[in-house]
């Protein structure tokens, strides 16, 4: 039975009493009220982010801590206390005031009637109402009416003189050490050439007095630059996501480009400062607007690990051995998917995989049959693998790695014993399977909490189709429940993977799985603050949900409960979801000789 | 359009060496295999084509390639030998040029695709041929490919560019759009691709496809 393997891959104290986490959050507390007036946090059912006096861009933080739930006023509050601050890597330096030069770079001069950031604010302000008012997330292609996501580029002819341009939310750039623009989110890149020299200036200006601009806020809107050698990445955005999400997402989209074309562009910047990179990326917006699309569903992006499609033990099993034996034949990797999910992987010895690779490529892999140099910049940003692609079926589909360029024939060979042996033990019917199953679902955690941990380690058998279904029949049910668990995410830290529950109610539109997920975000971001964290845990309650965060040495959880959960109910829930998840974590991670590197 | 040919006589054998170079897997007189690539500036519509030919399909709004995707397809003769088409569909995009050797080595044939409302492609496909000629297997049979030929009333190469390119450097010529299915079959039909065929031992073939 599987639980041999557990054993040597974690060692969770589960049964931790209730009490320790619940000590934990008491400590929290009064660290909390120290500095501000504690009556504020339960009047206004809002328990404030642990928030450090001294963080980079401390007092505007404060401020957007503390509207944290109450969006509208927020805003109001900033649009009097707009302000730009530079966030320096040598020195902090707070600007105060309207005037300073970057706010008339975005959003401003063309349009309105004045360039202060007075009037963009009061743009935003105006247009943030509209969206709320319509549907927070149109602009980024998701709406409650599940329309689905369209890869490409949308709204091509526009450019910074739109009003529509400048109204979007999120703004990616990337540009050269020269200006040249070299990739836009919205709009088409050679008509914001203007624009470009303009964040070019930005940059450089810092540049030159020997300190380095990571961020920089007009009102609402955060600016985050990222500089990597000749390429500039650049964020606009008034998402409220924090800094550091942002900027790990500048960090993804870097390494997408060093995907396609390896850390070796740099070498044309060096022989011509005024090279012009949009033809070697032509075509590639789609992979872009996808990666980008995936920074609002896919945890991944934030979580720097993979997760796995859930599976029988023996099935996994049955995929990795055949995998293994190609792998022993000269391929560096050899990875089956299923969307965004690992059904198996493994690795030549010593070779290791970083998840957020994976995450690159498996956005970047197409349909079909095929076979193309990528580069895996945590690999060998300088190099390209040659990676053949075979999708069994529109769902899941198989990588193979290699070194070299001759290699498709032997690779496709491969393949086809890969295939014959996957359909001789079922496993492509069973990864359909799960598919339309699913993995974790919340319902069965609370149908039978304590019979659980002893007898039924497997996933779904347990659940008795009617079970569930009459759960969902309930009208309150999710919302109400005994503990009001909507949602988690836990994080296995040993083996770089995750698992998210399934979505249920009331988490049931793109549009609400995404602010829950930025809520996720965020949360995780402060976790992690290098300031002030790590923390060990968190109980954040706002008029959407209570999140509660419990960070260990050997995990992370995320767990989404209904606003008006009690606290000592939640912890204890979270103390079964990781008994839960200890009980079928052969079936939901990939165990054993992994790969990745520890 | 029709296909036309000024193709100089070639040496069977050397053709027969070119098309199976690469390829791996066994030749027999009964079942054959054809290394096809298509080269062309991004956009003018090889996927399209390969789809069409493939699967029958059109799809306007198709992904662009990354890469390149490999794609089979086989036909049967009417004496009951197969050809295996082996297309390797590549993405046009600049940065795969240094890696367009990879797929155009070993190929028996290509097939350079413009776009007859884009000079630019047409330029781009002139370069494609240049580049076969210098890097690729002497004997290749190269066909140009004039595509979205439904979009006459915005052409803006003329048919006669393309026939007298094609001539001055040996190749078939043939006009396709893969939007409304003309002469996609009769590009892979064509005397190209026939005699690529007949000079693996078989005479003028009359294609029946198979299901994909």
């Amino acid at each position: 039975m599987p639980s041999d393997t557990s054993s040597s891959t974690s060692d969770h104290d589960f049964d931790q009493n209730p009490q320790s986490i619940e000590e934990q959050l008491a400590s929290v507390a009064l660290t909390l009220s120290d500095g501000e007036p504690s009556a504020n946090q339960e009047t206004n059912g809002v328990v404030r982010e642990l928030v450090n006096q001294n963080t980079q861009i401390a007092p505007e933080e404060q401020v957007q801590c503390n509207s944290v739930a109450a969006e509208e006023i927020g805003e109001v509050r900033e649009s009097s206390n707009h302000g730009v601050v530079w966030g320096r890597t040598i020195s902090e330096l707070e600007m105060d005031g309207p005037s300073s030069p970057s706010s008339s770079g975005y959003a401003g001069e063309r349009g309105s009637s004045s360039a202060s950031s007075e009037s963009i604010t009061d743009d935003v302000v105006e247009q943030h109402e509209i969206e709320q008012v319509r549907n927070d997330d149109t602009i980024d292609g998701i709406s409650d009416s599940y329309t689905p996501w369209l890869p490409g580029k949308r709204h091509e002819d526009e450019d910074d003189a739109s009003i529509s341009w400048r109204k979007r939310k999120k703004h990616f750039f990337v540009l050269s050490n020269s200006g040249k623009p070299i990739y836009s989110r919205y709009g088409d890149e050679h008509k914001l050439a203007g624009f470009s020299a303009t964040l070019q200036a930005i940059i450089s200006f810092v540049e030159n007095g020997g300190d380095r601009v990571k961020l920089l806020r007009a009102g609402k809107h955060q600016v985050v630059f990222l500089v990597k050698g000749p390429i500039y990445l650049v964020c606009i955005s008034c998402t409220e996501e924090p800094y550091e999400s942002l900027k790990g997402q500048l960090e993804l989209i870097y390494g997408q480009m060093l995907v396609i074309l390896t850390k070796s562009v740099n070498r044309c910047f060096e022989k011509n400062p005024k090279f012009d990179m949009t033809p070697l990326l032509g075509g590639t917006d789609i992979v872009f607007s996808s990666l980008i699309h995936s920074f609002s569903w896919n945890p991944a992006t934030f979580l720097h690990a993979y997760t796995c499609l859930p599976l029988a033990y023996a099935t996994r099993q049955a995929a990795g051995a055949i995998l293994q034996d190609v792998a022993d034949s000269g391929v560096l990797f050899a990875i089956l998917m299923s969307r965004h999910k690992v059904v198996s992987l493994v690795g030549a010895q010593k070779a290791s995989l970083h998840p957020d690779d994976m995450l690159l490529l498996a956005n970047f892999v197409m349909m079909s049959e095929s076979f193309s140099p990528v580069c895996l910049p945590r690999y060998n940003p300088f190099a390209f693998l040659y990676a053949y692609i075979h999708y069994f079926d529109a769902d899941t589909y198989l990588m193979l790695l290699t070194t070299s360029s001759d290699a498709f024939y032997h690779l496709k060979d491969c393949r086809i014993r890969i295939e014959m042996v996957l359909l001789k033990s079922n496993v492509l019917s069973e990864v359909q399977r799960s598919l339309l199953d699913g993995g974790m679902h919340i319902e069965d955690l609370l149908v039978n909490p304590l019979t659980r941990s002893g007898s039924s380690p497997h996933l779904g058998q347990h659940r008795p189709p009617t079970d569930s279904s009459d759960l969902l029949n309930q009208p309150y049910f999710g919302i109400g429940g005994p503990t009001g668990l909507w949602h988690f995410i836990y994080r296995s830290i040993y083996l770089d993977q995750y698992v998210s529950s399934e979505f249920s109610a009331p988490i049931n539109t793109p549009r609400q799985q995404k602010r829950l997920y930025r809520a996720y975000q965020k949360l995780f971001a402060s976790m992690h603050d290098k300031g002030v964290g790590p923390h060990k845990t968190q109980f954040r309650r706002d008029e959407s949900y209570v999140i509660l965060c419990w960070v260990t040495q050997d995990f992370e959880l995320y767990a989404a409960f209904d606003p008006l959960a009690d606290k000592a109910s939640a912890i204890k829930t979270c103390n079964r979801v990781c008994q839960w998840v200890k009980d079928v974590e052969n079936e939901i991670f990939l165990l054993g000789s992994s790969p990745f590197s520890w | 359009m029709g296909c036309s040919s000024s193709l100089p006589d070639r040496d069977p054998k050397q053709l027969g060496r070119a098309n199976l170079e690469n390829s791996g897997g066994g030749h027999d007189a009964k079942n054959l295999r054809v290394k096809l690539v298509l080269l062309g500036d991004s956009g003018v519509g090889k996927s399209c084509i390969v789809l069409r030919f493939v699967r029958g399909q059109f799809d306007p709004t198709s992904k662009v390639t990354v890469g390149a995707s490999f794609l089979s397809q086989t036909i049967a003769l009417q004496d009951s030998t197969t050809v295996k088409f082996e297309i390797w569909d590549t993405a046009g995009q600049e940065r795969y040029a240094s890696l367009a050797p990879l797929y155009y080595r070993g190929a028996a044939v290509a097939v350079v695709v413009y776009d007859i409302t884009s000079p630019e492609s047409f330029n781009k496909a002139q370069y494609w041929v240049k580049e076969l000629q210098k890097h690729g297997s002497s004997d290749i049979v190269m066909a140009l490919v004039g595509n979205k030929a439904d979009l006459n009333e915005q052409r803006k190469v003329p048919v006669q560019d393309g026939i007298d390119y094609a001539e001055k450097n040996g190749m078939f010529f043939i006009e396709t759009s893969a939007k409304t299915a003309d002469n996609i079959n009769e590009l892979f039909e064509c005397h190209a691709i026939s005699d690529v065929v007949s000079v693996l031992g078989h005479s003028l073939p009359c294609y029946q496809k198979t299901s994909p």
